[in-house]
């Protein structure tokens, strides 16, 4: 589509083009749906546009770039643009911690993070913490302690886990319930979490 | 049927282990695909407009500027709507009338989040406000706002009798009268709901997060008038369901309607608000009890009258459970059900139906019918529970033409007794000094498991490696692990050559899903049966092998078969399925678990240990034992975290969960999880809580299992309220249990505090 020739994205598909506005622009994500219809029409060239910006943004250890409207949140740059699902959206109010990623090295809330706002920066998601095909020991410790139920919030506990060891590598159980309490599990496996948590902790310094 | 529980008598290789989840690789990597996860091409975003009003007819309603938004594919009102109600209630998809704030007005699909939103705001209603109540006891009240033509209760009230309750109340030596109250509690998952409709001609495949597949399939078959074989519903991935998504709901059928309509797929996922004020929550019960007691400590009479809120639809899904009922021995009992219609959102059955509810009731006046008359409230209830060969009723009500068996309480509440030390509780409630009082408190229940249509389907492939395919759901109970695990005990497969397919109606036989602690026990057995069909094929096909010896001569275990007198003549699963050339197939079903008179039920005995700082009303939990019948257990872990989540369940029903509406406006006040606080790591003190595994063997369900997701929740609410009476004297009858609440009821001037033994 002549809309994205200018964006350098590795995504095939780009919200920016739709989302400037305006009937041509919709008429572009039309073309994408239901093709040769209204592409002939679109412009050539697009006048840089000030609500959105061009992210960059290391995931996983793979580079991206892309135009992006300035309200994007990192959740959804993930599971929307990406296709990176792993990671969940609980109540997109920062209240339950579902969509917990890494961020250089901290765990953030990703739905009330704007993706624009840290531009450069470098996020792991669930789909990194195996590395090739040999699970993390956190993945190990949730797996042989059944560190959940429903699984839906487990990425988010997990990555709260990584950081929490990784500063941590001794920690007590009082400290564990501490650094995840920002992540609701509503089955309330607690308990099997603490066990994963501890259990990951003894596999990360063996 | 015992004869059943072990493979030709030898003991048990896989079921009765501890073990991680077969599918617990998939949870951990982010690959498992939950609903919302699934991503189509060409996918439209779908929006629902909600009522505004709690109850209100729409008398205009124009859509013509959000039909012009370029990207708007498809929008629908109620005059889109088929004139079919949502299975199990009396709500259409869309309606001209609202009746709770929150309901679906309009719906609508469009290429992108940004266009819905922006085109739903361009959608005009106009309303004419119609008065309307919230309490289901003004709401039967004369004059009262009308929802319904025929009234506002639903039904005759459920009303279950045996003896005289009166004149067993005129004969007790003591009677008590109190009333107990719970409020409409949220009660989702972690999961907002979502689906995706997708149409191919005239057949449409929904992608949902629900607990009952063929519910919703029979739903949408009725509401869109085609054939059962024009739906397929798939529910793989559930995150969390407690209730809320055991009924088809008005969200399967707007998707339904948009993707039929914009003739595209279409994604609808509600935000957190939406799924608080819009799902199938835990319903409002007061509920008042007469409880009268005789001087030799029986229970001669107990009168339960119970006032439902509904919410403003569903039909059949309020309503008590069994504590009531078929806990105890009354010789004279009453319970009256009033299931009442109200302008507040739609409830149903969530995690013990109404028996959380009913057990804050009941063994809350248990509590105080013993301590009233000085006994030791434990002995009370040993004096009176219903044993082994009591009469009992063989369904949720009626007569009690059936014989208890396979019953535990006796040791759950004795094992409970043991590990908190019972005998530490104050002698005289409220009697410590000072600003931490401790104290213990003790709440039983029990139910029934496995009820209804059960199926499922096993398949050994050429290879020897297997699959089961089911209906019902793996919801976070571990249905996918321990349904394998029955069939590879009964195959001699080891369970790390099984895959499961979960909750697809196209591929699995019928099976009413995963809700009311039936899924192991229900869709257990089935896979046990389907399990057993496709050994009497492997067996039969082994014999040419092993010298043409009979299937009864046979036996398998990790997957080599042998004549089990002479187990040096054998030949591997692989090598008999390659000459046989063809997979083998089984179907199992249940319907009926329980035949003759024989009544088989699920129990459990919790006791916790408080300490209230009277300072703040601050409770602690300092020790919470969950003592629980399981039957056999088929994985120890997966029971442990049950009874351990569960047991949390029920206590963030202590502190929090309320969801509260403006009584002016009808609106929901708590449309967020920091009105509501379900808990975190730091509410409860996970290492505090003890799952105890009372041994035992049922004579239904697969192996002696039963099913126990519920039973865990139940006991919560009252247990606290019990332990916090025996530390400060004071009794809660109201949840949640407020440090508010709790200051205001310690500063009330109040007789002297009570004795218990």
């Amino acid at each position: 589509m002549a809309s994205e020739d200018r964006d350098k994205s590795e995504l095939s598909v780009s919200r920016r083009a739709f989302l400037k506005g305006g009937a041509i622009a919709t008429g572009a994500l039309s073309a994408a749906l239901i093709p040769a219809v209204g592409e002939a029409q679109l412009p050539d060239a697009v006048e840089p546009d000030p609500r959105h910006s061009n992210v960059a943004l290391n995931v996983n250890g793979v580079a991206y770039r892309k135009d992006i409207p300035n309200h994007t949140t990192l959740l959804q740059f993930l599971r929307e643009d990406l296709k990176l699902t792993g990671t969940k959206m609980g109540c997109d109010r920062l209240q339950c911690g579902a969509c917990t990623v890494i961020l250089n090295g901290r765990n953030v809330y990703s739905c009330t993070t704007l993706a624009v706002e840290v531009t450069g920066g470098e996020v792991l998601t669930v789909e990194g913490l195996a590395a090739d095909d040999k699970l993390h020991p956190i993945q190990q410790a949730f797996i042989e302690h059944s560190g959940f139920q429903c699984g839906f919030c487990t990425p988010g506990q997990m990555m709260s886990t990584k950081v929490f060891l990784d500063r941590t590598p001794n920690p007590t159980e009082d400290q564990a319930r501490l650094a995840l309490s920002g992540n609701m599990c509503r089955c309330a496996a607690y308990k099997k979490i603490l066990e994963s948590v501890m259990a990951a902790s003894r596999l990360m310094r063996a | 049927m015992a004869q059943q529980n072990t493979i030709a008598g030898g003991p048990l290789n896989v079921v009765g282990k501890r073990g991680p989840n077969i599918d617990a690789v998939e949870r951990v990597t982010g690959r498992a695909k939950y609903t919302g996860d699934i991503d189509l091409p060409g996918m439209l975003v779908a929006r629902v407009l909600r009522s505004t009003r709690p109850h209100a007819n729409i008398t205009g309603i124009d859509t013509s500027k959000a039909e012009a938004v370029p990207g708007v594919r498809a929008v629908i009102t109620y005059k889109d709507a088929p004139k079919v109600m949502i299975f199990g209630s009396r709500q259409y998809a869309l309606n001209d009338r609202v009746r709770f704030q929150g309901e679906a007005v309009a719906a609508l699909a469009a290429v992108d989040a940004e266009t819905a939103d922006k085109a739903m705001k361009l959608i005009a209603v106009q309303y004419e406000p119609l008065p309307f109540v919230l309490d289901p006891e003004e709401a039967l009240k004369p004059g009262a706002p009308q929802l319904f033509q025929d009234g506002n209760l639903e039904g005759q009230p459920r009303t279950l009798t045996r003896g005289d309750v009166e004149q067993g109340l005129r004969e007790s030596d003591k009677v008590i009268e109190r009333v107990y109250h719970c409020p409409t509690m949220w009660s989702g998952g972690m999961e907002p709901r979502a689906c995706v409709a997708q149409w191919d001609g005239d057949h449409l495949t929904l992608w949902a997060s629900t607990q009952a597949p063929f519910r919703v399939h029979g739903s949408l078959t009725a509401m869109f008038n085609v054939p059962d074989a024009n739906v397929r519903v798939i529910s793989s991935y559930v995150g969390g369901g407690f209730g809320t998504k055991s009924a088809p709901h008005t969200d399967e059928a707007l998707a339904a309607m948009l993707a039929r309509k914009a003739r595209l797929p279409v994604k609808l996922q509600y935000t957190r608000e939406e799924e608080i004020l819009d799902s199938n929550t835990r319903f409002e019960t007061r509920i008042y009890v007469r409880v009268g007691v005789k001087n030799d400590m029986t229970l001669h009479a107990m009168d339960v009258k119970a006032y439902i809120n509904q919410g403003a639809y569903h039909t059949r899904l309020g309503g008590l459970g069994t504590q009531s009922t078929h806990m105890y021995k009354s010789p004279n009992l009453r319970t009256v059900q009033y299931r009442v219609h109200t302008n507040v959102p739609n409830t149903g059955p969530t995690r013990g139906v109404g028996d959380p509810q009913e057990t804050f009731a009941i063994e809350s006046a248990m509590d105080e019918a013993a301590i009233e008359m000085g006994w030791d409230p434990m002995e009370f209830r040993l004096k009176n529970i219903k044993r082994n060969g009591d009469p009992i009723a063989r369904g949720a009500s009626g007569t009690e033409d059936g014989r208890l068996v396979a019953q535990v309480l006796d040791k759950c509440i004795q094992e409970g007794a043991s590990r908190i030390q019972w005998n530490r509780r104050n002698a005289v409630a409220g009697s410590p000094t000072g600003p931490m009082a401790r104290g213990i408190g003790i709440a039983c229940t029990e139910r029934g498991g496995g009820a209804g249509l059960a199926g499922a389907s096993v398949k050994v492939n050429l290879d020897g490696s297997a699959h089961v395919f089911f209906a019902s759901t793996d919801i976070g109970q571990g249905s996918r692990t321990t349904l394998a695990m029955i069939a590879s005990e009964v195959l001699g497969i080891p369970l790390s050559m099984f895959r499961t397919t979960a909750g697809d109606t196209e591929v699995a036989p019928y099976d009413g899903g995963s809700y009311g602690n039936r899924t192991l026990q229900g869709t257990g057995r089935a896979v046990e049966v389907a399990a057993r069909a496709c050994l009497q094929q492997i067996l039969a096909a082994a014999g040419p092998v092993l010298n043409n010896a009979a299937p009864a001569d046979l036996e398998i275990r990790d997957s080599v078969i042998r004549v089990t007198a002479d187990p040096s003549r054998q030949v591997k699963l692989a090598e008999v399925m390659q000459r046989r050339g063809r997979s083998v197939s089984g179907d199992g079903a249940t319907a009926a678990l329980q035949t003759g008179i024989d009544v088989e039920r699920t129990s459990g005995a919790h006791f916790v240990e408080v300490e209230v700082d009277k300072e703040t009303g601050k409770v602690h939990i300092l020790k919470y034992i969950s003592a629980h019948d399981v039957g056999r257990p088929i994985n120890v872990t997966i029971v442990e975290n049950q009874i351990e989540g569960g047991t949390i369940q029920g206590l963030a029903l202590t502190q929090g969960e309320e969801m509260r509406f403006d009584e002016r406006t009808g609106s929901c006040l708590t449309g967020s999880f920091v009105d509501l606080k379900p808990p975190t790591a730091l509410d409860f003190d996970p290492r505090v809580i003890e799952a105890v595994i009372v041994p035992n063997e049922g004579t239904t369900g697969p192996f002696g299992g039963k099913g126990l997701g519920e039973n865990p929740c139940h006991p919560g609410m009252a247990a606290v309220a019990n332990a916090i009476y025996n530390a400060i004297g004071v009794r809660l009858r109201e949840v949640p249990f407020t440090r508010a609440k709790i200051l205001r009821a310690l500063n009330e001037p109040r007789p002297g505090a009570s004795r218990t033994v």
